[in-house]
């Protein structure tokens, strides 16, 4: 929080989901790919079966483009990305897993010298020499998943670290393995998802053969990752389970991304069985793009409920989204943010442009003004108050109250609202009165927010929160004084600069 | 020094002594531009040898071209590859600064995935269509250089860091910027220049198309002499240019920080002499890879003499810090272990795959 601030308008967490996504899907497949090639390689030159051989070879050249350009570039892009907005998050990750992400690159070496050897090689060299590069890539690639694999956990499942600290600890944490067998089966999911492609240009005679070859390698795959999953799911602490399991788990939202990903799994098990293995003939490319969109699906569900049921920490009940450590916490409310964060300190002290340093440096790093996770969407504003006392269509401003208000009035009932409301006529009459009113509930968020970091700072820091016992458990807490906390809320109310309250602007949105 | 936008630093601690990742930061930065050269220096030497080659496919030049680009094949992944451990390392070291220094370019540091995307792929292209796509290649390259120098000057500049989040782009106005970018981009140019040169005077001494290689080698053997007078020249006008108490550092550092940046002047004169005495490399076997093993050397100890400029630069800052030391000995022990097992894997690998030609119904 205390490095100065990269306005991304559409949002840094949707630039980091889309490099983020795309390194993933890639980097799964150069795995993946990697070993059912050279499996396909070693089985064609045991049968000397040269129709085999050829979608290996085929299949190669993508790996090759793919992998060693888009993987590696993207790759680099996800700590690019990280840097620019979550500067301090990726800083006290690296700092604790240096050596991991080193001993990572040396396979990364091993990886991307071998797949360039392998693409250039057909034929050129013996084909027992061509087959032991293979093998070296699909080594230097798996182990570098096995390596990731454990800082990646080590973010949602700390588990042990939080209280020893201890780099191993935190490598092999509770979902290390299981999440290595299911990232293992995306990996052959990912790699067949692609190959079905070039094995629909086999032979005629040969189609069926290797549409029906990929298909088991895809059924491995699915078992793989179903039973993956069930682990990581059973291994996750019961304070995160609660989030999206259960009968009313926390986050409605991350339940539904549960079911979609396994639903989609599914979806892929059934056109495997169907298409792949039972009816090869039958296999055309809506199979494979269905069998794309099945594992796909899976993956990207996947993910989301990783990243979903980690917010608001980057490691878990240690360190938040923003860059915020929990044990930083007590020492900014007492300090202010502005002694803490140079950035913040800078420029203007009058209490809206402090409130928006404050915003850029604490709110930013998920929140956008209009964009993705727009704040101004979620703040109270006088078109919001005009709709719900005009009640105009009748029904109009329960509507609008349970969409725009509920969330933090969630107590109060809309026609008890409405009773407090003052009428229309009196807000186009005095505006003013209203923003004031908009600020002091705005004002008392910041409060709220900040409250929620000292019951966080007073949290067991050797074991994983419950963030169930907090009103806003995806949230990280307002740090800083009360005057802080005062100027954030005036910057915050006044986003809300529709002169007049027209109904317009609340309709508009 | 006003250190108020300087950010603190991480609570972790450092996880091993400060001195064992600068040598790893040099190290592997050192890695990192031998590819980095052959991948900026040949794809821009190779976008003109093209040009003056006008296409005509058994003209030297369309052959050079042709040659520093399928080496580019390689050397753009590798490039990638070595970069992202002193990417790593950087981040140890510097987090405070570096990460700055990319947020205040912002979208400028992001685009150079971008390009380094749009490069690579172009460089791909070229090799089977017709068209733009070197040119691409050639400038989306020297973009990138432009974005590091940039992103470097920022970083080891917080005491003007107020100025560049105004405009970032102010840096341009540096008077370090030009003559380290023309430092760097010429060295490259030397560079892969020197490497083509010495394919081309292997293979024509092993008797293959001893015209053309000839031709061709001469031709680089130029490339990399004027390159290096010119790097020479723009060496001493960065030395001169650098920020007063950057330069007394240099001055009053003592053998540590004069003996490399003596010893690579000394190197660079050598090499000048080197080049000047031949007319006709093919007939200097020896000297055409003494020159490329003492251009490599100097490479090296230029990247020690870059990375102590650096320290000299942000001196006044991180010497108002104090970095918690937690080490991690037997995690790095790993590393180096892997680190050597890895190189001798690849090491082997390739040589086994240079040893097994294929022969019968495998070479078909």
């Amino acid at each position: 929080m205390d490095y100065p601030i990269w306005d991304v308008t559409m949002g840094g967490g949707v630039l980091m989901a889309w490099v983020a996504i795309t390194h993933v899907i890639v980097s799964h497949f150069a795995i993946g790919g990697g070993l059912i090639i050279v499996v396909t390689e070693t089985l064609a030159v045991k049968r000397s079966d040269p129709e085999l051989r050829e979608l290996a070879r085929r299949s190669s050249l993508v790996l090759i483009l793919v992998s060693t350009v888009f993987g590696a570039i993207s790759g680099v892009g996800i700590w690019v990305v990280a840097g620019l907005i979550s500067p301090g998050a990726i800083a006290a990750l690296i700092h604790n897993y240096v050596w991991g992400w080193a001993i990572e690159w040396v396979f990364f070496v091993l990886e991307i010298v071998a797949a360039l050897v392998y693409y250039t090689t057909w034929d050129k060299i013996s084909k027992g020499a061509h087959l032991m590069v293979g093998w070296l890539y699909f080594i230097g690639a798996y182990f570098s998943l096995v390596v990731i694999n454990g800082i990646i956990t080590f973010m949602l499942t700390p588990g042990g670290w939080l209280e020893s600290h201890a780099f191993w600890v935190g490598f092999f944490n509770p979902t290390y393995w299981p999440s290595l067998v299911l990232r293992t089966g995306i990996c052959i999911l990912m790699a067949v998802a692609f190959m079905i492609w070039p094995a629909f240009r086999a032979g005629a005679d040969r189609r069926s053969d290797l549409v029906r070859y990929l298909g088991w390698w895809f059924l491995g795959g699915v078992v793989l990752s179903y039973a993956g999953y069930r682990w990581w799911e059973a291994a996750l602490p019961d304070t995160v389970k609660a989030l999206f399991l259960g009968e009313t788990p926390t986050l409605a939202g991350l339940a539904a991304t549960r079911s979609f990903t396994l639903w989609s799994l599914t979806l892929g098990l059934v056109v495997t069985v169907l298409a792949l293995l039972l009816a090869p003939k039958l296999a055309r490319g809506v199979t494979a793009i269905l069998l794309m969109i099945g594992a796909f699906g899976f993956f990207g569900g996947y993910e989301r409920l990783r990243e979903g049921t980690r917010k608001p920490f980057l490691i878990h009940s240690h360190l938040f989204s923003n860059g915020l450590l929990v044990s930083q916490i007590d020492e900014i409310n007492a300090k202010g943010i502005a002694a803490h964060s140079g950035w913040v300190a800078a420029g203007d002290a009058s209490p809206e442009a402090l409130g928006r340093r404050i915003f850029a440096a604490q709110c930013s790093s998920c929140h956008t003004l209009d964009g993705y996770q727009s704040i101004r969407e979620v703040l109270p504003t006088i078109g919001d108050m005009a709709l719900v006392a005009a009640d105009d269509p009748p029904g109009s401003g329960a509507i609008h109250y349970r969409n725009q208000c509920s969330a933090c009035h969630g107590e109060i009932e809309y026609e008890e609202m409405a009773e407090m409301l003052p009428t229309l006529d009196e807000i186009r009459s005095d505006p003013e009165f209203i923003r004031e009113l908009n600020l002091g509930m705005i004002t008392m968020t910041m409060i709220q927010l900040k409250e929620m970091g000292t019951e966080l700072a007073a949290f067991d820091r050797e074991t994983t929160f419950d963030m169930r016992r907090l009103d806003r458990p995806y949230m990280p807490p307002f740090v800083g004084t009360d005057e802080e906390a005062e100027a954030l809320a005036v910057y915050l109310a006044s986003l809300d600069n529709v002169p007049d309250g027209s109904e317009a602007s609340g309709g508009e949105r | 020094m006003n250190i108020d936008l300087i950010p603190a630093l991480d609570a972790a601690g450092m996880p091993g002594p400060p001195w064992l990742f600068h040598f790893l930061l040099v190290f592997t930065f050192f890695l990192h531009l031998i590819f980095m050269n052959l991948t900026l220096g040949g794809t821009l030497m190779a976008f003109v040898a093209n040009l003056r080659g006008g296409g005509r496919l058994t003209d030297p030049n369309t052959v050079l071209a042709k040659r520093l680009m399928g080496v580019n094949t390689y050397a753009i992944s590798l490039a990638i590859t070595t970069g992202v451990a002193p990417l790593l390392f950087v981040q140890v070291l510097y987090q405070q600064y570096f990460y700055s220094g990319t947020i205040l370019l912002g979208w400028i540091w992001f685009n150079m995935l971008v390009l380094l995307m749009i490069g690579y792929y172009a460089a791909y292209l070229h090799k089977r269509f017709r068209g733009p796509w070197l040119g691409i290649s050639a400038v989306t390259f020297f973009g990138i250089a432009m974005t590091h120098v940039a992103v470097h000057l920022i970083h080891v500049q917080p005491a003007k860091w107020a100025q560049f989040d105004v405009s970032a782009l102010s840096v341009l106005g540096d008077p370090t910027y030009w003559p380290r970018l023309l430092h760097f981009v010429l060295a490259a140019v030397t560079f892969a220049a020197l490497v083509a040169g010495w394919w081309a005077v292997r293979r024509a001494r092993a008797g293959d198309d001893v015209e053309l290689n000839t031709s061709i080698a001469r031709s680089a053997w130029r490339w990399a002499l004027w390159a290096t007078v010119l790097l020479m020249v723009d060496g001493f006008i960065l030395l001169g240019v650098l920020p007063k108490p950057v330069l007394l550092g240099i001055m009053r550092g003592g053998l540590l920080i004069l003996g490399p940046l003596t010893i690579s002047i000394l190197l660079g004169i050598g090499l000048l002499m080197m080049m000047a005495r031949v007319s006709n490399p093919v007939e200097k076997p020896g000297l055409v890879s003494g020159t490329l093993a003492a251009l490599t050397l100097t490479i090296a100890v230029m990247s020690v003499t870059r990375h102590q400029v650096r320290v000299l630069y942000l001196e006044p800052a991180t010497s108002q810090f104090q970095a918690t030391v937690v080490p991690q000995w037997g995690n790095f022990i790993l590393f180096a272990v892997l680190l050597v097992i890895g190189l001798a894997t690849v090491f082997w690998m390739v040589r086994r795959v240079l040893t097994s030609p294929a022969e019968g119904d495998e070479a078909a």
